[in-house]
């Protein structure tokens, strides 16, 4: 009887110590690895985009691949260090470098919905705080052509089943679209599946790229 | 279960120990590098998109 307890003892002790572990890889090792692959994106960019401007006018058309970077997302309600690169795709595989751009959405100031979805929590946070963004804040996106100021027009809660956020007119689905608006998904309450944060807004200004950015 | 284990270790005092907590970083590493990565996309964890 001694035994069996003391092995059932001991099996607790080695469950809990898996799940703390767990809970030390969720909060720090999926940021870590998130942290190094923006660090290898910004380099890229600004490499690429430094190229770009050598020798060619910067061309307008994106090259998307999924998983490869395309834009930067600054957000000054979040802070002036605040920063990702934007990757093509929004499988867990890409969602874990950073925000992903929904596939088939349009692309930075393209009239259309540019829709963007990150995680909450994991992987460097990059929405945690998406909740506290007010009509108004500005979101503002930068490609290798331009950047695009966004300002935030509307909040709200929705269910997951709710794909008709990401249709050109959010929410009207044979609507034409007349506007460039941005789309930004998340979690809602974090670390769990049962709503989604949506955050919308709509292109105010744009400026050429000029020699420093983002 | 532990006491078994720390029975079969080999060496003295020290070298069991070392021998454990080389073992013990090795479950560790084995958790943090293949099963953490593997089985977080199978957990209901922070799903963020629609109709996702």
């Amino acid at each position: 009887m001694r035994t069996v307890l003391r092995i059932f003892g001991e099996c607790c002790l080695t469950a809990g110590a898996i799940v703390l572990l767990f809970l030390a890889y969720l909060v720090w090792g999926t940021a870590l690895a998130a942290s190094a692959h923006q660090h290898d994106f910004a380099t890229q960019l600004q490499r690429q985009w430094r190229t770009h401007r050598d020798t060619a006018p910067v061309t307008t058309r994106l090259h998307l691949v999924t998983g490869q970077p395309f834009a930067f997302i600054r957000i000054p309600r979040f802070g002036q260090t605040w920063r990702f690169a934007i990757v093509q795709g929004t499988g867990l595989a890409q969602l874990a470098l950073g925000p992903g751009h929904v596939p088939g959405t349009a692309l930075p100031g393209q009239v259309g919905n540019f829709a963007v979805a990150a995680h909450r929590v994991t992987a460097g946070n990059p929405f945690y705080r998406l909740n506290q963004l007010r009509p108004g804040d500005d979101v503002m996106i930068t490609t290798a052509a331009a950047t695009y100021t966004y300002q935030i027009t509307h909040t709200e809660l929705v269910l997951p089943g709710d794909t008709a956020v990401l249709d050109p007119v959010p929410g009207h689905p044979r609507q034409r679209a007349h506007q460039a608006m941005i789309t930004l998904i998340t979690c809602d309450p974090p670390w769990t599946g049962t709503h989604r944060i949506i955050v919308s807004g709509s292109l105010g200004a744009q400026t050429p790229r000029t020699g420093h950015h983002g | 279960m532990y006491r078994w284990l720390w029975q079969r270790l080999p060496g003295g005092t020290a070298g069991k120990t070392a021998c454990a907590a080389i073992l013990a970083i090795a479950a560790a590493a084995l958790l943090w590098f293949v099963i953490f990565p593997w089985i977080t996309p199978q957990l209901p964890l922070d799903h963020v998109m629609p109709g996702g």
